[in-house]
């Protein structure tokens, strides 16, 4: 297969809550525009496009098509991708592969979500629906006070369950997430994309807000973010031609399992915080980059978190350390972007959480490590080589992209 | 000042009569009136799904065998609400645990009544609190109480 790199980035001006100056295909198209003007590339360029973006969050069909004058497609092979909140990484591989395969030279990738637009409840409802109908009929109270299949309500509520289960299997305790979570916010305060900042974050102070459903507290929680990024993905011969640099893919894979949440219908028999598929994805993924001992290799990591125990249960299921000791790490302050093993210092998805681009800009941003390029986020350490993960579907499905500096060989 | 419209409307659930529920749920549900918990078991890996499933998702092969699981059982993960579905705040928080029963491959959500939060750990033994009159609804399983 041919080499694949990442030539160019462009994100809207800000991530925030509610862009209510823009309608969807304007602020798409910002972030095009940006694209465009940092690489000095034009619509003449691209050969096809990928566009993704979750499905029903803002209520609109076929956003990938009549965005088409916004995101310069006329005439051009074009691609959506929802994979639910892996959707910008499947993006980014659904690139991959159109090059690789030879098929294609220069893709541009297209995400976006507007989630003020929408209701992603209603959208995340959806996923079970067939489900609740069935226990509707069969006496399910969901209030949840009483009855088998009491519900906890929303993403949060089916989250707690994982996060429960990871800190009584981990050792770890609540206030690492508080700790996780402060380093999160610290780090968005560096990005100028990013959401929920606070400079001044501490573990005593995400301490402080609410809890919304144990573990879970108001401050480990991402928020709904307006945004949209793009990325130029190119051969290695164009890459050449066109651009200065390029961050190269090196490794990637996904994989589903077994749904732990959702199938209340037909039982569910897996831990919600078992993640078997971020295993394997990320175990093919370093074969098929030549990593040996991705703890030594990799330089610095981005993680697709909604909740802050994420980022210390996902750095053990990929191997970045081993099981029970991410928190370890936290309190030896390696996971800071001046540490051993700088994680999230774009702040992560806690921080900022517009969902089609929230698995693509786990990419973008480890890209942006690579070529020097993240400003005040930079890590300290030289990054040679950046592993990014995308997660979600029924909270079993996981995408890995592993970057590194140079083509990769053979 | 930012408006908002409510439309009011019904979705009449009972129309729906999916064949899934015809199955491992049904098979529950009757057992539930006798205050038994009916699961099945895959003939070749063991696995116990409750609610039944009439197929195997980690051997892919149709199963069928009715299984009795013990209502006693261990908590496997839990959460504590403090509001309610609409966001209300509750007068007392919730405990809600996924329970493994014994004899069971399935975690099982429910409420868990008759433990302070602060007291509820991930291991604990608990059981089904059923109710007297049982009609052959997930409502027969009233919550979960401490063995």
């Amino acid at each position: 297969m041919r080499n694949v790199g990442i030539i160019g980035i462009g994100y809207t001006p800000v991530f925030v809550s509610k862009r209510k100056d823009v309608n969807i295909a304007e602020m798409i198209s910002e972030a095009v525009e940006d694209c465009f003007a940092n690489t000095g590339l034009g619509p003449d360029d691209i050969d096809a496009m990928v566009f993704g973006n979750m499905h029903t969050f803002e209520g609109v069909n076929m956003p990938h098509l009549w965005a088409a004058d916004y995101i310069a497609s006329l005439g051009k092979p074009v691609m959506r991708i929802a994979t639910g909140g892996t959707t910008g990484m499947s993006a980014i591989h659904a690139a991959y592969y159109h090059i690789a395969s030879g098929l294609h030279d220069v893709v541009m990738v297209v995400c976006f979500e507007k989630q003020s637009e929408g209701d992603s409840q209603v959208g995340l409802m959806g996923i079970v629906t067939p489900e609740i109908m069935a226990m509707l009929q069969a006496g399910i109270d969901i209030s949840g006070s009483s009855g088998m299949g009491a519900l906890a309500g929303g993403s949060a509520g089916a989250i707690s369950f994982q996060a429960s289960s990871y800190l009584a299997r981990s050792g770890a305790g609540i206030e690492h997430i508080d700790g996780m979570a402060a380093l999160e916010r610290r780090n968005a305060a560096k990005n100028p994309y990013a959401h929920l900042k606070d400079a001044n974050a501490t573990a005593e102070s995400v301490a402080r807000t609410a809890l919304i459903s144990y573990p879970i507290r108001f401050g480990h929680i991402c928020p709904t973010s307006d945004g949209a990024t793009v990325a130029i993905l190119a051969s290695e011969e164009k890459a050449a031609e066109l651009a200065d640099g390029a961050a190269w893919i090196h490794g990637l894979a996904n994989c589903a399992s077994d749904a732990s949440a959702g199938n209340i219908l037909e039982g569910v028999i897996t831990d919600p915080a078992e993640q078997m598929p971020c295993q394997l994805a990320a175990k093919q993924a370093f074969e098929r980059a030549g990593i040996k001992d991705p703890k030594k290799e990799i330089d610095c990591v981005e993680i697709y978190n909604g909740f802050a125990h994420q980022t210390l249960m996902f750095l053990e299921k990929l191997g970045m350390c081993e099981v029970g000791e991410a928190h370890k790490l936290l309190d030896a302050g390696e996971l800071e972007i001046n540490g051993r093993c700088p994680v999230n210092a774009s702040g992560g998805v806690v921080s900022t959480n517009a969902i089609g681009t929230s698995a693509m800009n786990r990419v973008t941003e480890c890209a942006l490590q690579i070529l020097g390029q993240a400003g005040e986020h930079q890590v300290e350490k030289d990054v040679h080589k950046a592993l990014s993960h995308g997660w979600g579907g029924l909270m079993q499905y996981v995408t890995i992209t592993v970057l590194a500096d140079k083509p990769r060989k053979g | 000042m930012e408006e908002t419209r409510i439309v009011n409307a019904t979705w009449d659930v009972s129309t729906f009569k999916y064949r899934i529920e015809g199955q491992g749920l049904t098979r529950m549900l009757s057992g539930m009136r006798d205050a038994k918990l009916i699961g099945i078991k895959c003939s070749k890996c063991g696995t116990v799904y409750l609610p039944g499933s009439f197929y195997c998702r980690k051997c892919h092969i149709e199963i069928d065998e009715a299984i009795e699981v013990g209502d006693h059982g261990e908590v496997m993960t839990y959460t504590v609400g403090y509001a309610d579905v609409r966001g209300n705040p509750l007068e007392e928080p919730r405990v809600s645990p996924m329970v493994k029963f014994d004899g069971c491959d399935a975690w099982v959500m429910g409420a868990l009544e008759g433990v302070k939060p602060e007291d509820v750990h991930v291991g604990m033994r608990v059981k089904v609190a059923w109710a007297e009159e049982r009609t052959g609804s997930l409502q027969d399983m009233q919550y979960f109480i401490p063995e």
